[in-house]
């Protein structure tokens, strides 16, 4: 019979203990800090928070909040796909295109888009169209650059084997090229994933009349920490899920990739 | 032609097409503003917003914003850079916890900080304090992150050497640890510094009374379009002369280093 | 030689370049040279000495700078899946697809109608010993079996002549040897024409009915020697005294120019697979 402060200790041995271990512990902290350090109108404990989420969703608005931000950043994300898909093969197959317009694609995206979220709004107003167009202006590059990357880089004797087995430059396309690409495609859109949550959180917080960035406003203004945390910790937990999505299809697509 | 001329013309080709294609975009941009009578409340005059930029950096009245700006970014990259470093380096002593710490942080890291900004907002007010605790919060990860890379993953070989000859912890520190970890720190930092950037600007144009971000959304509300625009510009640079500086810096440390 | 000639190589020279220019470089030089139906000829030579190019030539996938090719009495202009296949020393398998998949892409290419790729494709994984690993990756192979599933998909393509750049050069010695018996019970059983590169020279005195010797750079052929042995030779062919003093003289032909090669990059010791 172990003694459990041996078996505590065994347990502790796998990571993945540990690191619960640490979660609890933060948790524990932040319970204590924010019951008896903190004034309550800035903190509110865990305990509190999660036995409130219902009143989260309660609130009138914030279930319909939740599902228009679900929709802009799953059109965000689809839009920031095909654009980034277009553009990246157009640029990518033909050398001159690529030499031409590549560096100002790099220099696009060194700019810190954010000094032009006013005038996304001023454009595209304040409903969900600039929240999504801001995400696919964070969403497309990832994959624009992964695509060309993707298609630049096959390796030249794959080329010359299947020319000398008579394939049609189309053939060469769909056979070789594409199948090369889809990696470097799906690294893209897990980058693009990040962009997109990204660019439409930003627009939200900046200004929403409907979509969650309206209750964040609301529960900041009211001092309500209760309802922000649980409102911040569900839309934490739809960009990990969303996250681990894109993440769990490019290892399954990246299987065959030995470079 | 002989193919050799042929050869050396071609990387010119592609400047050209480069240049010419940012000509066409500034002449449209003016035609369309001045000819194509589209409203100034959409798209100001490219000859009025070279000319507000012009008077904004000759009279200086984006020293206080500026200034505002890069003592947020200070502050918080040097909370940042600091703790990332100090946590950094104690988690990469042990292989369990890197273990345990490393993707706890990545996991961290891949999401949204930003979503924490009101809560920030909510406990520091609309000062400087809450963009600074953002920014701090979210340039640690990297920094913390590269860190462990740097210090966890020196190649075993160059340890077991160092000892076999005799090294201190303080000297195996000081002449193995250090200079090798040092390039990869260096690259966190960068890291780091770009993206406590990023999210100073942003907090700033969410939820600030000061600073450059706050400066181009006041201006927006006012759809003062020209100044907004020239302003808009201004950061550009500002943001592009920073990160220039911070990879030239992080180049010469990873060559000397 | 036994009947009309497969390939007719007439007087290629290839360049890279031109003169005047800092990668100018002339590969090979004024070389013919005529390959019969149904022979293995082997191209041998030091580095540089243009023996890839002159397959490269004859494939169809580079145009001479002078001179031209014949194959099966038709000009060169281009490459010809049905008359060639290729086999490289880099295996070119496409990674993500299994060995069957490669094989029957290949036939796609080729323009194969749908209903006999199967049964080719059967065939060839079934001549080069890969019947049971159709399924799988080309990551999951040893390059051996790589190289097993390059051949089966060039065989597949059942063309008359087999062009193969230093097909198990990559490979080690226990392997090529495997390989190269395999390659010469293969060509006993078809009649396909073959030009083989190596840098071996046992491996072309084990393979070759002829050797073609090549020059140093710029390469031309300075000998070509005759090994009259029928096909599928035997391992004990290997400590035969025929095999010995045919390798002792493919090796006096080759030594000064692999000296001269290696002095002119530089280099004082001989390297590479001099057996």
């Amino acid at each position: 019979m172990t003694p459990p402060a041996t078996r505590l200790r065994l347990a502790l041995r796998r990571p993945w203990v540990a690191r619960i271990g640490v979660i609890v512990l933060l948790l524990l902290l932040w319970e204590i800090a924010a019951r008896w350090w903190i004034d309550p109108m800035f903190l509110a404990p865990p305990s509190r928070v999660f036995m409130s989420l219902s009143t989260v969703f309660e609130t009138r608005g914030v279930p319909a909040a939740l599902r228009i931000t679900f929709f802009e950043l799953a059109v965000a994300f689809v839009l920031s796909v095909v654009i980034g898909l277009v553009l990246g093969f157009a640029i990518g197959l033909q050398p001159f295109a690529r030499k031409s317009f590549m560096p100002i694609v790099l220099l696009l995206y060194g700019t810190p888009q954010v000094t032009i979220l006013p005038l996304f709004i001023l454009y595209f107003g304040i409903g969900p169209a600039s929240k999504i167009a801001f995400g696919v202006s964070h969403g497309f590059f990832p994959i624009l650059m992964m695509v060309v990357a993707g298609v630049q880089n096959v390796k030249p004797i794959l080329l010359t084997s299947a020319r000398s087995m008579g394939a049609s430059r189309w053939q060469v396309l769909r056979y070789v090229i594409f199948p090369h690409m889809i990696p470097s495609f799906f690294t893209g859109m897990r980058l693009a994933m990040t962009g997109v949550l990204l660019g439409v959180l930003l627009a939200e917080l900046y200004v929403s009349t409907a979509g969650i960035g309206y209750f964040t406003t609301l529960f900041t203004q009211n001092f309500d920490p209760t309802r922000l945390l649980g409102l911040i910790a569900v839309l934490a937990a739809m960009a990990i899920v969303l996250n681990e999505i894109v993440r769990s299809a490019e290892v399954y697509f990246g299987r065959w990739h030995t470079d | 032609m002989t193919p050799s001329e042929r050869k050396r013309e071609k990387p010119l080709a592609s400047r050209a097409v480069q240049i010419t294609f940012l000509v066409v975009l500034i002449v449209l941009w003016y035609l369309a503003t001045t000819r194509w009578k589209v409203s100034p409340l959409l798209l100001p005059n490219p000859v009025l917003v070279a000319s507000d930029f012009w008077t904004i950096l000759r009279t200086g009245e984006f020293i206080g914003d500026l200034r505002v700006t890069l003592t947020e970014l200070a502050i918080a990259f040097a909370i940042s850079a600091t703790s990332g470093v100090i946590v950094g380096y104690v988690i990469s002593r042990s292989q369990y916890r890197i273990r345990v710490f490393e993707p706890l942080f990545s996991a961290i890291y891949s999401v949204p900080i930003i979503l924490f900004l009101p809560l920030y907002v909510l406990f520091f007010g609309l000062g400087p304090a809450s963009k600074i605790a953002l920014g701090a919060t979210i340039s640690f990860f990297p920094i913390a992150l590269n860190t462990i890379a740097g210090f966890g993953y020196v190649d075993k070989v160059l340890v077991t050497a160092a000892r076999s000859m005799g090294a201190s912890d303080v000297q195996l520190f000081r002449y193995v640890l250090l200079p090798a970890a040092f390039p990869i720190i260096l690259t966190g930092m960068r890291m780091g510094f770009t993206v406590a950037l990023l999210s100073i600007i942003g907090s700033e144009t969410i939820a600030s009374l000061a600073g450059l971000g706050h400066r181009i959304v006041h201006l927006a509300e006012g759809m003062e379009m020209a100044p907004m625009f020239a302003y808009i510009v201004f950061v550009v640079a500002i943001a592009a002369i920073l990160n220039t500086l911070v990879s030239a810096l992080e180049a010469r440390g990873r060559r000397h280093g | 030689m036994t009947g009309e000639a497969a390939i007719r190589v007439k007087d290629v020279s290839h360049q890279f370049g031109e003169e005047g220019e800092a990668r100018h470089v002339v590969a090979l030089r004024h070389t013919s040279l005529e390959v019969a139906r149904g022979e293995l000829l082997c191209l041998i030579g030091p580095s540089g000495c243009g023996k890839s190019t002159l397959l490269n030539v004859i494939g169809g996938l580079m145009a001479p700078t002078t001179g031209a090719v014949e194959v099966s009495g038709k000009p060169v202009r281009g490459p010809m899946p049905h008359d060639i296949a290729f086999v490289f020393q880099e295996h070119a398998l496409f990674p993500w697809n299994t060995v069957i998949e490669n094989i029957n892409l290949g036939m796609v290419f080729q323009g194969v109608p749908r209903a006999e790729r199967e049964a080719r494709a059967r065939r060839s994984l079934e001549a080069v010993g890969l019947k049971d690993f159709a399924q799988h990756y080309p990551a999951q192979l040893s390059g051996g079996m790589r190289q097993r599933a390059a051949l089966a998909r060039a065989l597949s393509l059942e063309t008359g002549i087999l062009l193969m750049d230093e097909p198990f050069g990559a490979l080690d010695e226990q392997t090529r040897m495997i390989l190269g018996e395999d390659l010469s019970v293969l060509l006993s059983r078809t009649n396909k024409t073959i030009v083989f590169v190596t840098h071996s020279l046992g491996e072309a005195t084990f393979l070759a009915d002829r050797v073609a010797v090549f020059s140093a750079r710029p390469g031309t052929i300075k000998e070509i020697i005759k090994i009259d042995e029928p096909h599928p030779r035997k391992p004990e062919f290997v400590t035969s005294e025929k095999f010995t003093t045919i390798r002792n003289e493919l090796y006096r032909l080759l030594h000064d120019e692999i000296r001269k090669t290696m002095a002119e990059s530089g280099m004082g010791a001989a390297t590479g697979s001099v057996l």
